[in-house]
């Protein structure tokens, strides 16, 4: 076996700028899809728990649809396959000088309503997990369902799901590789045209892996922060807590 | 009964399945404003789900049901009862007060947020206004010092009294009790019963499913007893526990009398 160390260790420790843009782009990709799939999955799980049939009818077919068909399919299909039908062609915006291509554009919808399909199954599994007596107070004392949902479900439902949406957010933050398909000069792809260039694969994807698990390391250490943070006194569940404090 | 002034809830026929099960069967049942009624039977002859109907939480299959001489839950369009919007039925149940069997104070809320918010979001009172109100409430069932506890820090019946009183601060016309001291351990019972009889003495319309017949002797203006759906006997306490008429009723009290 022959494993270069100096070069293992100068790409790990001094990337080339081409790398580091990669890593922006990656964590760029990550954030926006994330916030994309946290709109969606919010606006799809309320559907799917709606009484209108057709809302809840579209919902699940959406869930359906994405999360049964490869992440990879879907974003060619969004970036090449829409284009070539002449649907959607996705195209280069400068914004403040940072060139937001169209690839990459493509890339975090794709991601976004992939990530949206999950969430909305987090979420909808998050609010039917509050207890029912806490939807029925709030109705018998006269909210409507906007204001339930808002000031009773909602701050109960994220409690539960806050844990399940991290581990969501983890498995992105390592899907963004697959956006190297379309040409996005993620992580991924810099270190393949690196690659071609030197072919020290060995080394170079030992650099690629363990700078994904510094990044999924830190963000799983900032959610067992936040976690901490949200064990308020207020949001153990009422019934378990009040039978050990009447003993 | 007669759509008089004084009568607050009445209810006509209303006909109620669960699946293909008869759980209301073609029931009337009035209220007075300031009237206390107490509703007995045996588990499963209907009472909760009549009491539920009131403020729908429940909806019914036939008849029809007003409070404070408006419908509730429904509206008549072309002669014919619709289901009304979440919204419209939203305005109606303010005045509709509910206590429940397992409390259901809001677990995310302070005691103080519990009792505030709905008067603040729907009534539009200043968040002086509604504390004010809410420390009103507080010292009359006895807990102003619980006020920034949450709901879990509370032992069952402190958490019962909380929810008399973030009832009644949306002034409502009624009080409806659904069993409420049936989860609690007994020597809580009498805190909470405490409670509602200073409601009832001081004029408050109640309706209250309870098996506590002691109480029931004592604060209820009118006992209604259901059986299977039905309302099988009514009047005044002395009367149904003294001389009650119907089987099931002697029955019922001798069960839980003994």
């Amino acid at each position: 076996m022959h494993f270069d160390w100096s070069y293992f260790w100068q790409e790990l420790l001094t990337p080339s700028s081409a790398f580091l843009d990669g890593l922006g782009l990656t964590v760029l990709m990550a954030v926006l899809a994330e916030i994309i799939g946290l709109v969606l999955g919010l606006v799809f799980a309320q559907m799917r728990l709606s009484k209108f049939r057709a809302a809840q009818a579209m919902a699940s077919f959406y869930v359906w649809a994405i999360r049964g068909t490869p992440l990879l399919v879907q974003i060619v299909f969004i970036y090449t396959g829409l284009a070539a039908a002449g649907i959607v062609r996705f195209q280069d915006i400068t914004f403040d000088g940072f060139n937001f291509s169209g690839n990459l554009q493509a890339g975090i919808l794709a991601l976004g309503l992939h990530e949206g399909a999950y969430m909305a199954e987090i979420f909808r599994a998050g609010i039917q997990a509050v207890e029912s007596g806490q939807f029925e107070a709030a109705k018998a004392i006269g909210m409507p369902p906007s204001m339930m949902m808002r000031y009773v479900v909602l701050p109960q439902a994220l409690r539960i799901v806050l844990l399940p949406i991290g581990n969501q957010f983890n498995i992105l933050l390592k899907n963004t590789t697959l956006v190297s398909i379309i040409g996005v000069s993620e992580m991924m792809l810099v270190t393949e045209s690196i690659n071609s260039a030197t072919f020290r694969t060995f080394e170079l994807y030992s650099v690629l892996g363990l700078y994904f698990l510094a990044l999924t390391s830190l963000w799983t250490l900032f959610m067992k922060l936040a976690e901490k943070r949200l064990e308020l006194r207020s949001l153990r569940p009422a019934f378990a807590a009040q039978a050990a404090g009447d003993l | 009964m007669s759509n008089t002034q004084d009568t607050l809830i009445e209810i006509t026929a209303i006909e109620k399945w669960f699946d293909r099960t008869k759980v209301l069967d073609k029931v009337d049942f009035s209220v007075a404003r300031g009237e206390v009624v107490v509703l007995i039977g045996p588990s499963g002859s209907g009472k909760t789900t009549l009491l539920r109907c009131i403020n729908h939480l429940e909806s019914v299959q036939g008849g029809r049901i007003l409070v404070n001489g408006k419908p509730i839950g429904y509206r008549t369009s072309n002669y014919r009862l619709v289901e009304d919007s979440e919204r419209n039925i939203a305005i109606q149940r303010r005045d509709v007060g509910m206590v429940f069997q397992r409390f259901n104070l809001f677990a995310n809320m302070t005691v103080m947020r519990n009792i505030t918010i709905a008067p603040r979001l729907l009534l539009g009172l200043s968040e002086a206004e509604a504390r004010e109100r809410a420390e009103a409430l507080l010292a009359q069932v006895n807990l102003s010092e619980k006020a920034e506890a949450y709901p879990h820090e509370l032992s069952g019946g402190q958490q019962q009294r909380i929810a008399i009183a973030r009832a009644l601060a949306m002034t409502p016309k009624v009080l409806l009790f659904d069993e409420p001291t049936s989860a609690l351990d007994p020597e809580m019972v009498g805190e909470v019963l405490t409670v509602m009889k200073d409601l009832a003495t001081g004029g408050m319309t109640m309706v209250i499913v309870t098996h506590e017949m002691g109480f029931a002797r004592q604060v209820a203006d009118r006992v209604v007893v259901m059986s299977k759906g039905a309302i099988i006997e009514e009047g005044r306490p002395d009367k149904i526990f003294g001389a009650p008429k119907h089987p099931v009723t002697r029955a019922l009290l001798n069960a839980v009398m003994h």
